[in-house]
């Protein structure tokens, strides 16, 4: 998996590439903190090239989530596949999550 | 059809393992959506494994059979870990808010909803079995001489 990360405004978008499972998806849960850590906390997920998660990538995402809101801001994801979206729906998470349909959208969703 | 592997349960054997169900899928014509599901029920089990069956021990392996028959695939799931009965473990909380869902539990609701059943026997001669059975359509063209 790899993970890089760019700054838009306000927002940082992590761009993340390959599967998360419980191999990697404490690479993406590292990246994650070390914004939040670092202040950053409108965070986009770009899931444009993630083919794959098990629930070790929906642990991760809803502490990302959790850790931004409290400080009042966000992850939200864009671009989420077909596969993981069905990972996401089985497990409640499109409830709890914003998703948007490309990277555009979701970094334009937080304010200026 | 009917495919082995065996590999010693650490994390880094995740992908190869899922390459595993990807490819017998494949041969035994599973159509996309079912392999994807056969795929991540399969990668839940072994990160149960190794996650809390062989915590605090060495890993040890898991031994993965496939097969698939009569519009069905069968996947066993076998380790000589500690046993880890599925039926024992609480639905998770999917409708809560974000604030207070929990962090964790999801895997075993993920092969429940992937797989049409499951079933688990500890004490076996091959430790403890897993058993996920999934109905699907075997596609005639690859059904090949096996």
């Amino acid at each position: 998996m790899e993970i890089t990360t760019e700054q838009r405004g306000t927002v940082t978008v992590l761009s993340i590439v390959g599967s998360v499972d419980g191999m990697t998806a404490s690479a993406m849960v590292v990246s994650f903190r070390a914004q939040v850590s670092s202040g950053n906390v409108h965070l986009v997920g770009d899931f444009t090239g993630v083919d794959y998660t098990s629930s070790a990538g929906l642990r991760a995402l809803l502490e990302t989530v959790k850790e931004t809101r409290q400080r009042g801001g966000d992850l939200r994801l864009a671009a989420v596949q077909p596969d993981v979206l069905r990972v996401l729906e089985l497990s409640g998470f499109t409830h709890i999550l914003k998703l948007f349909p490309d990277l555009e959208s979701a970094v334009a969703s937080f304010p200026a | 059809m009917r495919l082995q592997i065996e590999r010693d349960a650490h994390a880094e054997n995740l992908q190869e393992i899922r390459d595993f169900i990807e490819t017998a899928c494949r041969r035994a014509g599973v159509e996309r959506s079912a392999a994807f599901d056969l795929k991540l029920a399969v990668d839940e089990a072994c990160s149960n494994i190794l996650e809390h069956g062989y915590a605090g021990q060495k890993p040890g392996p898991i031994r993965i059979s496939f097969d698939a028959a009569s519009e069905r695939v069968v996947v066993t799931i076998a380790d000589q870990g500690r046993a880890f009965d599925p039926k024992n473990v609480a639905a998770p909380d999917l409708d809560s808010d974000w604030e207070h869902r929990q962090i964790g539990g999801l895997g075993w609701h993920l092969i429940r909803r992937s797989v049409d059943s499951v079933s688990y026997e500890s004490g076996t001669e091959l430790g403890n079995r897993l058993t996920l059975m999934k109905m699907t359509p075997l596609a005639k063209a690859s059904s090949g001489a096996e």
